[in-house]
């Protein structure tokens, strides 16, 4: 019977890709990465290229105002789920620091809980899991990575990946490229070199490792460029595109001069050996705590008349850049918001920081604010009308540092003054903002997710679920969840229905049409 | 705890899972300490809210458990745990192995809930609380308590100061502070005591280094002439349109120094914005703004009665004086306002 599903399948759509994941449950073949399937989200960013866009339309903005509950997972924790969920035939995995659950895709159920408490790290998030084969994929705060069976949660082995007593934790969800566990780390309180790691999936040995600062200690140099949201992966050129962290010390540059390389940095680098091919300073001597982490987002297309292969981040430091990924050279450097801490933008694409924009002792007025002009959250890119949409945080404060601040860690002050939440969407071709959507007073926390069907999905700072149109903005329909939103939605197909994924505290909602109103029931119900 | 690992992975799964079950819940003296550690996290996350932080229960509605295993074998203290009884909830989905580390720490001498985080009592509270707190509040308040990313300088915080075993930390830890984007914690009575405790110590340890403290001082923020920002007051930044030196602003400077004085100046917090709705009837109704998203608005009347409707269902003007103060952020001078500040420390 399955086989004959199978042949049905394969005749029927030509969809080979599905053809590893549904041989075995809960196995994911990593070459299914590559293309995935449409009942499946099967990394931190749905796909390698980051660009949040399910092709997913049974949900369109003609029905979406029918959008309605189908479940609700409790996790009954006070951490908010900051996680994006992994889909693997039918299970969700997500997290908080020190949990995994598995939950059923189709009601929410709970087929298992991990939940093993460390007393070490800062429980400040957690991302997500990685899935290779059969196994899970976990950081834990006190610097940890754990391979576990994904059918029961149960633990294979448990590696050191970061040293939790130098003042390193770990946060972020792994990114797995064909036998290569890729993890980055946080820790910007020490003065401490960032690096990635790659690690064997089947023994947890470390196959590789790349630093983003000299060692500490080095003379005139920089420490930081901690590596804590995932990265993007172009299977073509082989290359692992990451962003990095803030320099340390943080907000005193006195002691690190020059542009602090590969700290708040773009970075290529290829995956089977860890060595760099290309960087690409998106803040060159930060002192403002800006984190280039913000994914890296792959796009082929035009670039002012010509094909590109491209790469677009919207960066905490207010600045949205597309580079050619191929070589990392500028195609486009403009602000998506107030900034007044550059002079300007040097010819290859850089901003150029002002020194009297350096945290003083009396205090500097800046914008965008230490949170940043965005964050964490992931924007998402839509191919039909070239729009980059992001979460982003219109907002200033004041930035202080003296002598007595010192040269270790954090070494000054800022605070915040004002800020608001505005979903903006980015021409990325000239990078004016072709609509703005506000989003409420501080700014919200969650990310966004387009559709082929032309819908944006997102939250409000106020825990409203929210899904626009994409060419407009306009709101088509919301749900008050009772929390904002911390983390970025996702979307999948199961037995011919979507669903989209938000989180709201420390609550999963599932959203989906009604089911009378579901078209595509018959087409896709031999895929499971 | 690192499984060696090359002997591993040619072994199938169900010898994986054997060796899993062998290592993790019967292993050295560690992993005693570890289990103890999972089942005091169990019991205050639990139980401690009925049954008490030192189970010594809440009479008559909530029995004591001090001496529980003298009553119950493992197997009904299990059964009791996933299905309940009475009053008391059950708790079907507890994983197997947090149970059996809870039924382990009812068996324990150790009556403190918190030991889950360190040591309880005399001395060892702030050690406790420097755990919690670095676990928890370190990101934004920095691991000395003196500031970080986002989050205030807590050995300079008025409130933090006034505070004593926690009365008023504890207050804003529990219920967080949603228009700073503080969340809330739900810390039990001792955790919330060893926090402040780490606080004071660290207040302590600010304050005997005077001269060479980190954080915002008063005297760094004299840099700014008087009579420059007086004119700025008067002319370019428009001040005097809604503010007087001897109205709203007489003694503004006896009442805040330094940096709150000068956060004030940039952006007053939690300023009352005026709304006034006109319902489909014509009705009109005027109040504090208490509330507004997209879809709803809500105000407060004269008489604190909380009203709300439809946005799509009434018309309504906002007035919100304060929004003038984030006009002017990107006309500011960073001179600008150092003379400003000057300006306002003459008016005591």
């Amino acid at each position: 019977m399955k086989f004959l599903q199978y042949t049905f399948l394969l005749a029927s759509a030509g969809l080979l890709s599905l053809l590893p994941q549904a041989v075995t449950a809960q196995n994911l073949d990593p070459s299914a990465i590559l293309h995935p399937a449409p009942d499946s989200w099967p990394t931190y960013h749905g796909d390698y290229s980051g660009r949040r866009h399910s092709h997913l339309t049974q949900i369109t903005p003609q029905n979406v105002g029918n959008l309605t509950l189908a479940w609700a997972f409790q996790t009954d924790q006070n951490a908010a789920i900051k996680a994006s969920p992994l889909l693997v035939d039918g299970i969700l995995y997500f997290t908080v620091p020190d949990n995994i659950w598995a939950v059923d895709a189709r009601s929410g159920h709970m087929l298992w809980h991990f939940n093993k408490p460390t007393d070490e790290g800062d429980h400040i998030g957690q991302r997500g899991v990685a899935m290779y084969k059969g196994w899970l994929y976990f950081l834990s705060p006190d610097g940890h990575l754990t391979s576990l069976n994904a059918k029961d949660g149960s633990v294979r082995w448990t590696v050191q990946v970061a040293d939790v007593s130098k003042g390193y934790w770990t946060t972020m969800a792994p990114l797995v490229i064909r036998n290569h566990v890729i993890i980055g780390v946080s820790g910007d309180f020490d003065n401490l070199p960032g690096y990635l790691k790659s690690i064997d999936p089947e023994t947890g040995e470390t196959q590789w490792q790349w630093l983003s600062t000299p060692p500490a200690g080095t003379p005139n140099s920089t420490t930081g460029g901690m590596t804590w949201i995932t990265g993007t992966y172009d299977p073509d050129l082989n290359l692992l595109y990451w962003g990095t962290g803030n320099p340390t010390p943080v907000l005193n540059g006195k002691t690190r001069p020059g542009d602090d390389l590969y700290t708040c940095s773009i970075v290529a680098l290829n995956p089977d050996t860890g060595k760099l091919v290309w960087g690409f300073s998106v803040s060159p001597h930060d002192t403002h705590d800006w984190d280039a982490v913000e994914p890296p987002v792959l796009v082929d297309g035009d670039f002012h008349g010509k094909p590109h292969k491209m790469l677009m981040q919207a960066s905490r430091n207010g600045y949205f850049f597309v580079l050619d990924r191929t070589n990392g050279k500028s195609l486009l450097t403009a602000p998506f918001g107030p900034v007044n801490w550059a002079l300007g933008v040097d010819k290859d694409g850089h901003p150029i920081p002002n020194p009297e924009k350096e945290p003083a002792p009396d205090g500097r007025l800046i914008a965008p604010d230490e949170g940043g002009l965005t964050n964490f959250r992931s924007p998402s890119f839509d191919p039909k009308t070239g729009l980059f949409i992001v979460d982003a945080h219109p907002s200033w404060s004041i930035y202080f540092a003296k002598p007595a601040d010192g040269n270790y860690g954090w070494a000054g002050a800022d605070y915040g003054l004002w800020g608001k939440g505005v979903i903006e969407a980015i021409d990325y071709q000239t990078g004016k903002i072709r609509w703005t959507h506000d989003v409420g007073p501080g700014g919200s926390g969650a990310g966004v997710l387009t559709t082929d069907s032309g819908l944006t999905f997102t939250g409000d700072a106020h825990g409203n679920v929210l899904a626009l149109d994409t060419r407009t903005g306009k709101t088509l329909w919301h749900a008050g969840a009772g929390a904002p939103m911390y983390s970025s939605p996702i979307s999948y197909e199961l037995d011919g229905r979507q669903y989209v994924i938000t989180s709201s505290g420390g609550v999963l909602f599932a959203w989906a049409l009604p089911e009378h109103l579901q078209e595509s029931g018959k087409k896709a119900a031999g895929r499971r | 705890m690192k499984v060696t690992v090359g002997m591993i992975k040619k072994l199938c799964t169900v010898t994986l899972m054997a060796i899993a079950a062998w290592f993790f819940p019967m292993g050295s003296g560690a992993q005693t300490q570890t289990n103890h550690e999972e089942g005091a996290q169990a019991y205050a996350k639990h139980c401690s809210i009925c049954h008490g932080d030192h189970r010594e229960g809440n009479l008559p509605g909530f029995p004591p458990l001090l001496d529980i295993s003298r009553q119950l074998n493992d197997q009904q203290m299990a059964t009791l745990i996933h299905t309940g009884k009475g009053r008391m909830p059950a708790f079907p989905k507890m994983p197997q192995e947090e149970l059996m580390a809870l039924i382990r720490f009812l068996h324990s001498d150790d009556l403190s809930a918190g030991a889950a985080h360190g040591e309880e009592g005399g001395a060892n509270v702030a050690d406790a609380g420097r755990r919690l707190f670095q676990r928890n509040c370190a990101f934004c308040h920095g691991r000395d308590a003196a500031g970080g990313e986002t989050g205030p300088d807590l050995t300079r915080s008025k409130l933090a100061l006034a505070d004593v075993n926690g009365d008023k930390i504890g207050e804003v830890v529990r219920n967080g502070r949603p228009d700073k984007k503080m969340p809330a914690f739900n810390f039990s009575s001792d955790e919330i005591r060893s926090i402040a405790a780490f606080i004071h110590a660290q207040q302590k340890k600010a304050a005997e280094h005077p001269g060479g403290r980190r954080g915002v001082d008063v005297a760094d923020l004299q840099t700014g002439n008087a009579a420059d920002g007086k004119a700025y007051f008067n002319g370019a930044g428009g001040c005097a349109k809604c503010h007087s030196p001897t109205g709203d602003l007489a003694g503004i400077a006896s009442r805040f120094e330094g940096l709150q004085l000068e956060e004030r100046m940039l952006y007053p917090r939690n300023t009352k914005t005026k709304v006034n709705v006109t319902l489909p009837s014509g009705e009109k109704i005027s109040g504090v703004l208490a509330y507004r998203d997209e879809f709803t608005i809500g105000l407060r009347d004269s008489d604190g009665t909380y009203h709300s409707w439809p946005t799509s269902r009434v018309r309504f003007t906002v007035d919100s004086p304060v929004d003038a103060h984030v006009e002017l952020f990107s006309k500011y001078t960073d001179k600008d306002i150092h003379d400003l500040m000057a300006y306002l420390q003459t008016l005591r």
